[in-house]
């Protein structure tokens, strides 16, 4: 099978991604709607195994924690149009561990911004998926970043903007997905603090909370906690997804924040496992930057991927096996980073 | 409280009271202009746009990473943020106003408060004079020092006028109102000639210095040296046409910058010259790269530093000096 036809794979929940409507649970379409958004994170984690690959270069880490938050944003959440990516009424998702954008560039791929085939071309020279996202190159990319902390502010200024334009009957949301690590940066916390200061309840603060920072874990490394107090104290609402790869859970929660507002800043403290769904890299700091360095590890990944959610999902095998004949070259760095740790980059 | 009082518009040549009135006109006619302050406001000239414009001007503390940060996301939603604190300052958010605003291109126009030696007394901390060796070297940044008050405003409009991230440095003291002359129009990546007496020498300026450079020249003149003085606003893009040209006429030349002597203007000049294997003897005017400026009387700064007209008269003479010896 040609592993590029992503559409036999899954297509867009919402014909018109324009407008954003609430699916609740007891509605018949709810069980497609979260089958439909699983099937998306299953295939941004493995086009996203696939992209890295082919780069020798990323973090699959953040990537693989972050895929059920992408998938729930943009097959549910965000209203946007592919076809004019700069449309004025679209929200924002902006996001700020810029590190992570393996995952974003196969969701922005496979929501429509650019071929799914291109992924192949991430971190080569020339092209326009930079190791780092780049807002002048790359389509449905809102801002260029890679150092970490900046963006949150970027937010705070996007909705600060927003509300001086006056009533805005579109009711525009700013998302901003910040790393748990990066909360260590203190440009995040003055975000935070201008955020409660102008009470900018059109702005919400997503923290993937995996655990895991590039080198260590939070927790030792230089711990956060404990979060939700120190949001709270900041004035901002926080609300805790116990388990930020339920679907589920993410769209129960954003039918609520995305459609009212109460006066304040909403965070989101998403409870994810960094490097989810492939063993190598589940809570693993070696994982955080380091891609596969041959095709049969990437392939050994795509299958435990497909072990986990594709066969349940109804994806045909074939899919993992001939997306990962499909890596045609693999720059040789160096081996497993598990042995090397000193050498990664 | 008086010194927060806003200073009447025909009474005042400080370059930053003058701005925050530019900027107050021009918001009248770009609705979109908003300014975004860290706790400065009454010291940068802020308060007098404030004064006409409250609505206009974002507060976001002492905070000048989240500064930057706040103007880049009001720029998305199509306003024309000014952000300003400090020039000295800019080394707090330099990698805000690499990543988020120049990477990005966006459309942010920064404001750089008390640059060089004017920061009243304020010490080494203050002192800003080594902020354009990085500032020059931002991809798509443009950087523009004025001279005089006609010119700041109309750095202002070019800045509202045209599209992408820009640096405006700012000085803390009384200017002229026109340094170039009757009908001077500013042009972005343009110099101008403004004094052209002949060509023994050539005075390079920036910024403040245009006026000590100007008075230089009338000293010069009476001793019979005559110098063409090229003033250069638009520091990035550099107008290198000016400069070679400037290079082809005179013997020797000087360059005069409120700031230290590496990483800005001069080295702007020997880099473009050596580029074109048009080197010259090119004499300095400026602080020392090397030195934390520490407090004092900008007067005894100016002095110790060698930044006077009269040591711009020396500094002219030594070079043809030691030129004819070498004849």
């Amino acid at each position: 099978m040609d592993p590029f036809k992503h559409n036999n794979l899954w297509e867009p929940y919402r014909k018109n991604r324009r407008h954003f409507k609430e699916i609740f649970s007891h509605q018949d379409d709810y069980k497609s709607l979260i089958e439909n958004t699983e099937r998306l994170a299953y295939l941004i984690r493995s086009y996203s195994v696939y992209s890295m690959t082919c780069a020798a270069l990323g973090h699959p880490g953040g990537s693989f924690s972050e895929a059920e938050l992408l998938a729930t944003m943009y097959n549910y959440v965000l209203r946007y149009d592919p076809a004019e990516p700069s449309w004025p009424m679209r929200d924002i998702f902006y996001l700020s561990k810029c590190h992570a954008c393996p995952g974003l560039y196969a969701a922005l791929a496979l929501a429509g911004y650019f071929p799914v085939k291109d992924l192949g071309r991430y971190g080569s020279w020339d092209s326009y998926l930079e190791s780092h996202p780049d807002s002048t190159t790359t389509p449905g990319i809102e801002i260029a970043g890679g150092s970490l902390g900046q963006i949150p502010g970027v937010a705070v200024g996007r909705a600060l903007g927003m509300r001086k334009r006056g009533p805005d009957h579109f009711d525009r949301m700013i998302y901003v997905l910040i790393g748990d690590g990066e909360c260590n940066e203190g440009s995040v916390w003055e975000a935070f603090m201008a955020a409660g200061h102008y009470q900018l309840d059109n702005l919400v603060f997503i923290i993937d909370n995996n655990k895991v920072q590039a080198k260590g874990f939070v927790n030792s490394d230089m711990s956060i906690e404990p979060l939700a107090d120190k949001l709270a104290a900041f004035k901002i609402t926080p609300w805790e997804v116990k388990n930020g790869h339920n679907v589920a859970e993410l769209i129960d929660l954003f039918n609520t924040l995305h459609t009212q507002r109460r006066g304040k800043p909403n965070a989101i403290i998403l409870n994810t496992i960094k490097g989810k769904n492939v063993a190598d890299c589940q809570l693993n700091p070696n994982w955080h930057t380091s891609a596969p360095r041959e095709t049969g590890m990437a392939q050994s990944w795509l299958g435990e991927l497909w072990e986990r959610d594709g066969r349940r999902l109804g994806i045909e095998e074939d899919f993992p096996v001939s997306l990962g004949k499909s890596i045609a070259v693999v720059p040789p760095l160096h081996t497993n980073p598990d042995e090397i740790v000193d050498k990664q980059a | 409280m008086a010194q927060f009082t806003i200073p009447a518009r025909d009474k005042t040549k400080e370059m930053r009271y003058q701005m925050g009135y530019a900027l107050a006109d021009l918001a009248k006619e770009y609705p979109d202009i908003v300014a975004v302050d860290a706790d400065l406001r009454t010291s940068s000239g802020l308060h007098i746009f404030e004064h006409f414009f409250p609505d206009k001007l974002i507060k976001v503390g002492i905070a000048e990473q989240n500064m930057i940060s706040v103007s880049a996301g009001l720029s998305q939603e199509g306003y024309i943020p000014f952000p300003c604190t400090f020039d000295a300052f800019s080394r707090r958010f330099l990698d805000q106003l690499y990543v988020s605003v120049a990477y990005s291109n966006l459309n942010v126009k920064v404001l750089g408060a008390y640059v060089g030696l004017f920061t009243g007394k304020a010490g080494a901390t203050h002192q800003s004079d080594k902020e354009l060796g990085i500032l020059l070297r931002i991809p798509r940044l443009n950087v523009l020092e004025p001279g005089s008050n006609e010119e700041m405003r109309q750095i202002l409009r070019c800045a509202v006028e045209t599209p992408g991230p820009f640096y405006i440095r700012i000085v803390r003291c009384e200017v002229e109102d026109n340094e170039v002359g009757e009908g001077y129009k500013f042009l972005l990546g343009k110099g101008v000639t403004v004094v052209d007496n002949g060509y023994d020498a050539g005075i390079i300026t920036t910024g403040f210095m245009i006026r000590t450079a100007k008075i230089a020249a009338e000293k010069l003149l009476k001793r019979g040296i005559r110098v063409r003085i090229d003033h250069h606003p638009s520091l990035k893009p550099f107008d290198k046409e000016l400069l070679y040209d400037m290079a082809s006429k005179v013997p020797v030349m000087v360059t005069a910058e409120n700031h230290c002597t590496s990483g800005g203007l001069f080295s702007l000049v020997a880099e473009n010259l050596a580029k074109e294997g048009k080197q010259k003897k090119v004499g300095t005017i400026g602080t020392d790269p090397e030195d934390f400026i520490h407090t004092g009387h900008v007067n005894d700064l100016l002095a110790h530093y060698k930044m006077t007209s009269d040591d711009i008269v020396n500094m002219v003479i030594s070079l043809l000096d030691e030129r004819k010896k070498l004849v």
